[in-house]
């Protein structure tokens, strides 16, 4: 069996809340070493659930926890002794905090000259507002993203997650490995400053370019599909499932052979030939009626079974899946992608499984969520080397907390 | 600095659609040499708009310019024994072959992984499909909002009384790339010290159902099935509001003294029966438990303040408040403008300069740059074929003939 594909790799991680666990989250599923340095006295982040289930189950997993108070000077001494041993050291902090500890990436290449250095802050460590506040759904609001989803009365309205804190963690992710990658070439570190509002933005491409070449005023796309000319493009409400109304399908047509099959599948109703849905350009011309068509037929059926029908005639179809579905959904079952995992108390819970797979490399879940401050003894005693009546003291002290 | 780019020396070969083009673009942007291989007439992609004055052609769509930046481009009729032939001679000295054709279509055309793993153990293949390259819907038809049906997403956007609300910008695609370029990146890694490529797997489901936080998590965490709550996020700490002239994102993440005593301070803090300087709201529990109601008053507050005023003095206080703006709003952001966000790229065929959008990040010792702006469709056929592969002019002009480039 070949070596993970990180395998080697440490990272020092000071990130929290969500983008920055996703970014180290995915190192550590390759087999990177995560040390997680997190304060002990109070877990802010509880809002986000249990520690080893759930969200934060899966943000942490594979990664280890060191409880060091970094407001003492020796809890900074620890940090920037593990600093000194590690390949990255990756935060999600405005530029003023790592340089207040001495983290900052001038002062750790001093003491790791190869030192590569992540910071993925809210709007990054320059300009005007790099000391704005920001969580994900705030970045979506200022990146013109919660603008372009909107209600009926055309209010933003926005998504129900936050994809700034998924563009922010990705982005960090493949950055960190791009300068690994460098670094092995060259044998230097660098610093990479990454604000999460620009890897946000970036991600609104086309719809840019259309304001700076053409001038455009950008509309919300709503049901129109974003990616070329499709008809009908949309979800409907299908036939409840027992007491559950909230049932619907997303169907796709886009060339004509589609909506020839289209219209076989559904066994040909006279509404399907229609003048006015005889081509694409008709149907996008007349795509409210033709929405409201689909919509009765959608009703009398189960959301599964149209999809099954449709897709059978090669139609894009997809149910609007829930967290129930998905666990059942016999697709990723087969491919075992919500993996159940043992907890430490003999419980077992589910967790997101590694969405790429390495034929030689495979990631995996290894360990469950660590508890804050799980590997103290690891990490102090086993990497730092300091005996268990250090240990001890430091505890006593309140530098760490046990 | 490394002005040449973290990844100068690594050669893709990009047969993407537009299920994968972002993902070589990513690469082409750290400096690797990225040939995207088009069918003849050009990638599916360029006849997407919009276009350059909405005059559409396949030299001016800007949404194929956009995922195509920083690419050389080849065409190639893949479906042809020579242009097959020729794309297996182009892997022989590639680094990473990345292709988002439906499962079983490489191998149909002499290009699976056996075939090119066998030419050059070191290459790696990146195969990017709807859902994977096994299971029951291998074979299913699926675009961008079909995915995020199918991955939990599309369900829990909208109110609860009304459809899912269509997600903005093809997130399904983007976060299928992005994993599709950390796996590249991974197996070229695993590759130093085995030697070895490796072919990955990316179902572009799992990598958008990875990408919404709440839905399975709170299902396997606490049985849980989330729903649309409008424009409350999921952990209830964050709701549009609306002010005088515009829309704010509220957050009650913030110190929460401070935001107390300035809407007290407004005469806001007492409304709909709700007393938000009582020491029950310090609590981030109960601000959670009862958002709904914490956000009527907050809304009643807002309301009429002028968004940006409102924004500048909560960033005072330290609140993470946002103003919901428009995407135009961004190209006069101070913070991007001083940060040089937008790059200036010159497109001599139209006699023109276009500002693109920038980087996600910025490397200091090895940049981000655009070195050549988006390819015309096949721009680069005779430079690769004959300056590259050595193919002489009467071979080329054989193969266009035959319509194979």
């Amino acid at each position: 069996m070949a070596p993970m594909a990180l395998a080697g790799v440490r990272i020092l991680d000071f990130t929290w809340v969500v983008a920055g666990p996703v970014a180290t989250r995915i190192l550590a599923d390759q087999g990177a070493e995560v040390i997680k340095v997190e304060r002990g006295d109070e877990n802010t982040m509880s809002v986000l659930g249990p520690r080893r289930i759930g969200l934060q189950g899966d943000l942490h997993r594979n990664k280890r926890s060191a409880a060091i108070n970094m407001t003492r000077p020796r809890g900074i001494e620890l940090a920037r002794r593990l600093a000194a041993m590690s390949d990255l050291v990756m935060d999600n902090f405005s530029a003023r905090v790592m340089r207040m500890w001495g983290l900052d990436y001038a002062s750790l290449a001093k003491i790791k000259p190869d030192i590569i250095s992540i910071s993925m802050s809210g709007l990054g460590h320059t300009g005007p507002r790099s000391n704005y506040v920001s969580y994900g759904p705030t970045l979506q609001a200022l990146a013109g993203f919660t603008r372009m989803m909107a209600d009926a009365r055309g209010d933003p309205v926005g998504y129900g997650y936050s994809y700034a804190d998924m563009a922010g963690g990705y982005s960090g992710a493949l950055a960190a490995l791009i300068a690994l990658w460098h670094r092995r070439r060259t044998g230097r570190g660098q610093f990479v400053d990454l604000s999460q509002f620009e890897a946000l933005a970036s991600l609104a491409g086309p719809a840019l370019l259309d304001i700076a070449v053409n001038g455009r005023t950008q509309e919300t796309p709503a049901w129109r599909s974003q990616e070329g000319p499709a008809a009908p493009h949309g979800v409907y409400r299908c036939r409840p499932r027992r007491s559950d109304d909230d049932r619907w399908i997303a169907i796709s047509v886009r060339s004509q052979g589609e909506w020839e099959r289209f219209a076989r599948a559904l066994g040909n109703p006279a509404w399907t030939a229609e003048p006015r849905f005889r081509t694409l350009f008709l149907r996008m011309r007349s795509h409210a009626e033709l929405d409201a068509e689909i919509a009765r037929w959608a009703a009398t059926v189960d959301a599964e079974a149209a999809m099954a029908l449709l897709q059978e005639a090669g139609v894009a179809a997809g149910v609007a899946l829930n967290g129930a579905d998905l666990a059942a959904d016999p697709h990723l079952t087969e491919r075992g992608f919500y993996a159940p995992v043992k907890l430490p108390d003999g419980s077992s819970t589910r967790v997101t499984g590694v969405p790429m797979r390495l034929s030689a490399t495979p990631g995996s879940i290894r360990s469950v969520a660590p508890e804050v401050g799980e590997d103290n003894d690891y990490i102090l005693g086993e990497l730092l080397g300091l005996s268990r009546a250090e240990r001890a003291e430091l505890i006593a002290e309140g530098v760490v907390w046990g | 600095m490394n002005e040449n780019g973290a990844l100068a020396g690594l050669r893709v070969l990009d047969l993407t659609d537009l299920k994968g083009h972002l993902c070589a673009r990513l690469l082409a942007d750290m400096g690797a040499d990225v040939i995207k291989v088009e069918p003849p007439g050009g990638d599916a992609a360029r006849r997407i708009g919009p276009f350059v004055d909405d005059r559409p052609h396949r030299d001016r769509s800007l949404f194929f310019w956009f995922y195509n930046l920083n690419k050389r481009s080849l065409t190639l009729d893949l479906n042809h024994p020579e242009g097959a032939a020729l794309m297996r001679r182009l892997a022989e000295g590639a680094d990473v072959v990345i292709e988002s054709f439906r499962p079983g279509e490489m191998a149909r055309m002499g290009l699976g992984w056996e075939v090119l793993h066998a030419l050059n153990p070191a290459l790696g293949l990146c195969s990017i499909a709807p859902f994977g390259q096994g299971g029951p819907y291998r074979s299913y038809e699926a675009d961008d909002s079909v995915l995020t049906a199918l991955s939990g997403m599309l369900y829990v956007n909208g109110f609860p009384d009304a459809a899912p609300v269509r997600p903005f910008g093809l997130q399904a695609y983007h976060s299928a790339a992005y994993y599709a370029a950390i796996a590249t990146m991974c197996a070229l890694l695993a590759r130093d010290s085995s030697g070895q490529g490796q072919w990955i797997d990316l179902s572009m489901q799992e990598a958008t159902a990875a990408a919404v936080e709440h839905v399975a998590p709170s299902f396997f965490g606490t049985g849980e099935i989330e729903r649309r709550r409008g424009t409350l996020h999921w952990s209830r700490f964050f709701r549009v509001g609306r002010c005088r002239d515009g829309y704010v994102m509220h957050c009650t993440l913030g110190d929460w003294t401070s935001l107390v005593e300035w809407v007290n301070g407004d005469g806001k803090a007492r409304n709909f029966g709700d007393d938000l300087t009582a020491p029950e709201w310090e609590e981030v529990g109960k601000r959670r438990q009862d958002a709904e109601r914490l956000f009527d008053v907050l809304d009643e507050w807002v309301k009429d303040y002028a968004r940006d005023e409102l924004l500048e003095r909560a960033q005072l206080l330290r609140l993470p408040y946002a103003s919901v703006r428009n995407p135009e709003d961004l190209f006069g952001d101070e913070q991007l403008l001083a940060r040089g966000y937008f790059h200036e790229v010159e497109h001599p065929e139209l006699g023109r300069t276009f500002r693109y959008p920038g980087a996600p990040y910025l490397f200091t010792g090895s940049p981000w740059r655009v070195t050549r702006r988006p390819p015309l469709a096949g721009e680069h056929t005779g430079e690769i074929l004959g300056g590259e592969l050595g193919l002489g002019a009467d071979e080329l002009a054989a193969l266009a003939a035959e319509g194979v480039i």
